[in-house]
């Protein structure tokens, strides 16, 4: 493990029980949406729903989250807190990209929440 | 431009084989497995991850694909061979994991129609096979008779759409290399809906950087029906003035009228315009099977999004550039993988009992080559209104590259993997 690699990971703990406070509260209320915008649905957070957003993830991620193109990073078995905050920080304009910072913007955080709950729970 | 039709076919290699493999399938009463059975109509990006989906998520289920070429060819990247950098081989995936991990049955054949009232969909060979739920995936038609010029067996094997990748990619390829320096490709665009807003954009980018290369007097002239460029318009117009400037010419409100084949004249509202190519593409509708299904404008078909059951009759699925799109929803890949695995969920909820997801949630992500190795995208995504009951765009979600870069061409090609992998894998 290099350096940089140390002091993210150390940041991650440090911040982990933060994130998973914030995103706790968050997820028992749904999003406020705004007057005249569009009136979804409330998220389908039960293990069929999760596994079918999770889908929407692999055109680009791969089946199940395993890459199999290179470039793009697979997401099977990501620590499910570390998967929170890079989606936050991608949101926040906090970690470059090229693309990830419009997508992430698209899931609320109970949705990222539970997202990374399947990642994790996925076979690499 | 001399090929004639042997040649012609046999440049993509991926024939349509009428119906030889299908027969061995019997007739309706023949089921495979005891679970209930699904047919799929179109083995594309639609319909290939509908039926893996399927299998993954109702591994009991009894999975039929009927598709009438012998091998998957992507049409997105196809235009990076008509630029050079990709060949027809790196586009062609096999339908063979689809049958052996899976055990989904490939039917190679021509399906014509879905009997609702039998249950069955007809083959061209005459057979039948038996469904409990059907999904149709059968992409587009071209709607010829808009074109009197090109509606003809003769003048459709000298000007080509290369708009479903396959032989006609092949032959167009080749007529560019066959053209002299300094001659004109002209590509002439439909109003929208039309399959991929920005694949027009891309070809031009990619004949140009050809040109550019080999023949740099030539001219790339886009003539397009809708008023401005309908997808990703900033950047592709600052990739022709700096990356192409005096080969692009864009002209927008330039509707393709007909085509004098005589002259190889394209007629305009507004004046004509002689080709050395000319690569018209027709205006589209929803592929002829799904037919009896088409509830909008005469063309395409409106689906329950929750189900992608058709409007207008319970039980038939379906998906991809066949649907009437919901609002700012592309005729993409990518969008037709996502209408799959929603569709998949649905099926495989409904034969089991249980209620289909009230809240689907869609994503679309669509790259453009604006040469080999710079790239641009599009992304949204999209979730269910239960009010207007339709699919909306997530707001503040979404948008556009702020620069082509090389970067977007590595995750461009990674993409291209793995949704390849995703649907046939």
């Amino acid at each position: 493990m290099n350096k940089k690699a140390i002091v993210l990971a150390s940041t991650l703990l440090m911040t982990c029980g933060l994130v998973t406070i914030a995103y706790a509260q968050a997820s028992a209320a749904p999003a406020p949406v705004a007057p005249g915008g569009p009136a979804f649905a409330p998220s389908n957070l039960t293990p069929n729903g999760v596994r079918s957003m999770a889908a929407t993830c692999a055109a680009c991620h791969g089946t199940n989250g395993v890459s199999v193109g290179g470039a793009i990073g697979g997401l099977a078995g990501l620590n499910k807190d570390y998967f929170v905050i890079q989606m936050r920080h991608f949101r926040e304009g906090k970690r470059d990209a090229t693309l990830m910072h419009q997508i992430s913007k698209g899931y609320s955080d109970a949705e990222t929440i539970a997202l990374a709950e399947f990642f994790a729970a996925q076979k690499r | 431009m001399t090929m004639n039709r042997r040649n012609f076919l046999q440049a993509g290699g991926a024939v349509a084989a009428a119906g030889g493999v299908a027969t061995m399938i019997g007739c309706a009463s023949v089921g495979g497995g005891r679970g209930p059975k699904v047919v799929i109509v179109g083995g594309g990006y639609g319909g290939a991850t509908a039926a893996k989906y399927i299998k993954m998520w109702g591994p009991t289920i009894d999975v039929t694909l009927i598709e009438r070429n012998t091998s998957f060819i992507s049409c997105p990247i196809s235009n990076l061979v008509l630029g050079g950098s990709q060949t027809m081989a790196d586009i062609t995936v096999s339908y063979d994991v689809l049958q052996r991990k899976y055990g989904i049955k490939i039917v190679r054949g021509d399906a014509i129609a879905v009997d609702v009232e039998k249950k069955v969909v007809r083959m061209a060979a005459g057979d039948a096979i038996a469904y409990d739920r059907v999904i149709l995936s059968p992409g587009i038609d071209f709607m010829y008779e808009a074109l009197p010029g090109l509606n003809n067996a003769a003048a459709q094997e000298r000007y080509f759409h290369a708009w479903k990748a396959g032989p006609q990619t092949v032959a167009l390829r080749r007529q560019l290399e066959a053209m002299p320096d300094g001659g004109v490709y002209a590509i002439a665009i439909p109003e929208a809906p039309y399959r991929c807003p920005p694949g027009p954009y891309e070809r031009a980018c990619q004949v140009a950087a050809y040109f550019k290369k080999s023949k740099p007097k030539s001219k790339v002239l886009i003539l397009d029906a809708n008023m401005d460029v309908t997808s990703k318009a900033g950047l592709f117009k600052k990739a022709w003035a700096e990356m192409y400037p005096g080969i692009v010419e864009y002209r927008g409100s330039s509707k393709l009228l007909d085509v004098d084949t005589a002259t190889s004249t394209a007629k305009l509202e507004f004046g004509d315009v002689k080709a050395d190519v000319l690569n018209a593409l027709p205006p589209m509708k929803a592929g002829s099977i799904a037919n009896p299904f088409i509830t909008a404008n005469k063309r395409w078909c409106e689906v329950n999004w929750l189900t992608y059951e058709a409007k207008n009759v319970p039980g038939v699925h379906l998906l991809g550039d066949a649907l009437q799109i919901a609002p700012a929803m592309p005729k993409s890949a990518h969008m037709a993988n996502n209408h799959g695995k929603t569709c998949a969920a649905a099926v495989v909820a409904l034969l089991t009992g249980e209620q289909p997801n009230q809240s689907p949630t869609l994503n679309n992500t669509c790259y453009s080559f604006l040469s080999a190795d710079r790239v641009v995208h599009v992304a949204s995504i999209h979730k269910y209104d239960e009010k207007d009951k339709t699919m909306k765009t997530v707001p503040g979600s979404g948008g556009v590259s702020s620069a082509a870069s090389e970067l977007e061409a590595q995750y461009a090609m990674a993409w291209a993997k793995n949704i390849w992998a995703d649907a046939l894998g």
